[in-house]
């Protein structure tokens, strides 16, 4: 009896645990668009993810777009940050024709872009290699002022086989994981003779 | 591990063990392979190019209960205290002129402003932009309500009014006593506006309470939008 409510208690605890972050970011009442699905406006830095990556003599920046959400290809920008970087203007793929009545027509971005800067370095090695991008984008009903960041590419490894994952550690916590339920198993089984094939 | 609970928990610690580690290559590698590592915050007017106006985000801050008391630039370069409505209820619209809902708005709000011009209320415009944009555009648009401008300094006002990463538009509604009633975050709609307007005048006239134009408004909104959506 005494362990079932125990049992009762923590799960209770757990759900209260569950429902905190929630609470803590609850948007004020009157926060509201005109309808449901403009209530909950992304912050900036979740609609608008970007990642860069060197590879060869090229910047490859990615920028992944939440859904409903675009970004304004004239507004895009990549300049160098380390002093011995010299980067070439980006080169952007054609976006999608959006027409405004009160803006005009402009080049949008959808779900994600990658952009290639060309680029050389003076000193090689003596400062890490750092770009400032630059962009803005809009949802419906609303719009973000530009953001500028400082990113870090990450420099590929070119003897990497074209088919591994984009992300390794994907990889490294599915196997992991994997890894954790094969000893958990093997915990659970402890005292039993393992049927292993010779 | 004689006893059964005994395992079971090994095997539990072990699984939430492996999940831990998990998330701990994730975070990680995930950092390393996002790089963004600096964050140089919000930038000024879309073609800005001073580096000095990236500053980091400040704190999260609540949307006030009363009206901050700032002072921007008007369009002639005149520095204008918020003060100078005091005593009206007022509509104050952020908003640029580079962004398209902000732009689609101003029809609505010249004509909300010529409708309740007897009525007390002040509709005022901010604008987060450059001056110069601001005057063509408001010449173009004909313009006549009140505006205001500014670069970083409007995005401190916007910041004072809780909005510390701010999306555009936004309105803020305040009572003829100077209370903030509601904030609305997106471009406004006829309905919308006019719902929450015609709460503001319930509190001008004393025949409600903010706590129950608040709810008002809120109730109403729900409606607007199930309405839109069905």
């Amino acid at each position: 009896m005494q362990r079932t409510q125990i049992t009762k208690s923590v799960f209770v605890l757990l759900a209260a645990l569950a429902c905190l972050p929630g609470l803590v970011h609850a948007k004020p009442w009157w926060m509201r668009g005109i309808d449901a699905k403009e209530t909950d406006y992304l912050p900036p830095d979740v609609a608008f993810r970007v990642a860069a990556r060197v590879e060869g003599n090229t910047i490859k920046v990615r920028w992944v777009i939440a859904d409903g959400y675009y970004l304004y290809r004239q507004k895009m920008e990549v300049r160098a940050e380390s002093p011995d970087l010299v980067v070439a203007p980006a080169q952007l793929p054609d976006g999608v024709m959006k027409t405004d009545p009160y803006l005009g027509t402009s080049q949008v971005y959808f779900q994600q872009v990658e952009a290639i800067v060309p680029y050389s370095r003076i000193d090689a090695g003596a400062h890490p290699l750092q770009i400032k991008v630059t962009y803005q984008g809009c949802t419906e009903g609303l719009c973000y002022p530009p953001m500028s960041k400082v990113v870090f590419p990450v420099t590929g490894s070119s003897a990497a086989p074209n088919n591994m994952p984009p992300y390794p550690w994907e990889r490294i916590a599915i196997l992991g994981g994997a890894f954790a339920f094969l000893l958990a198993g093997l915990i659970l089984r402890k005292g039993r003779k393992l049927d292993v094939p010779a | 591990m004689k006893t059964p609970g005994l395992r079971y928990f090994g095997a539990a610690l072990v699984v939430l063990l492996g999940i831990w580690l998990g998330f701990k290559f994730h975070a990680a590698h995930s950092v390393q392979e996002v790089g963004v590592a600096v964050p140089a915050g919000i930038a000024g007017p879309p073609d800005s190019n001073d580096p000095a106006q990236l500053e980091t985000a400040p704190p999260q801050v609540a949307i006030p209960e009363r009206l901050p008391q700032f002072s921007l630039k008007d369009l002639t370069g005149k520095q204008t205290p918020v003060s100078s409505w005091s005593g009206k209820s007022l509509m104050i619209n952020f908003w640029a002129t580079w962004c398209a809902p902000c732009r689609r708005e101003i029809p609505l709000l010249k004509t909300l402003a010529a409708d309740w011009a007897g009525r007390d209320l002040t509709i005022v415009g901010i604008a987060v932009d450059y001056p110069d944009k601001v005057r063509a555009f408001a010449g173009e648009f004909k313009i006549d309500y009140p505006l205001l401008v500014g670069e970083q300094d409007a995005m401190d006002v916007a910041a004072r009014f809780g909005m510390t990463s701010p999306g555009f538009p936004f309105t803020v509604f305040t009572d003829n006593r100077g209370e903030v009633v509601a904030l609305f975050l997106g471009e406004l709609h006829r309905p919308q506006a006019e719902l929450i307007l015609s709460e503001v005048r319930s509190l001008n006239e004393d025949r409600t309470q903010l706590a129950q134009a608040r709810q008002a408004i809120a109730e109403g909104l729900e409606r607007i939008a199930a309405k839109h959506s069905g």
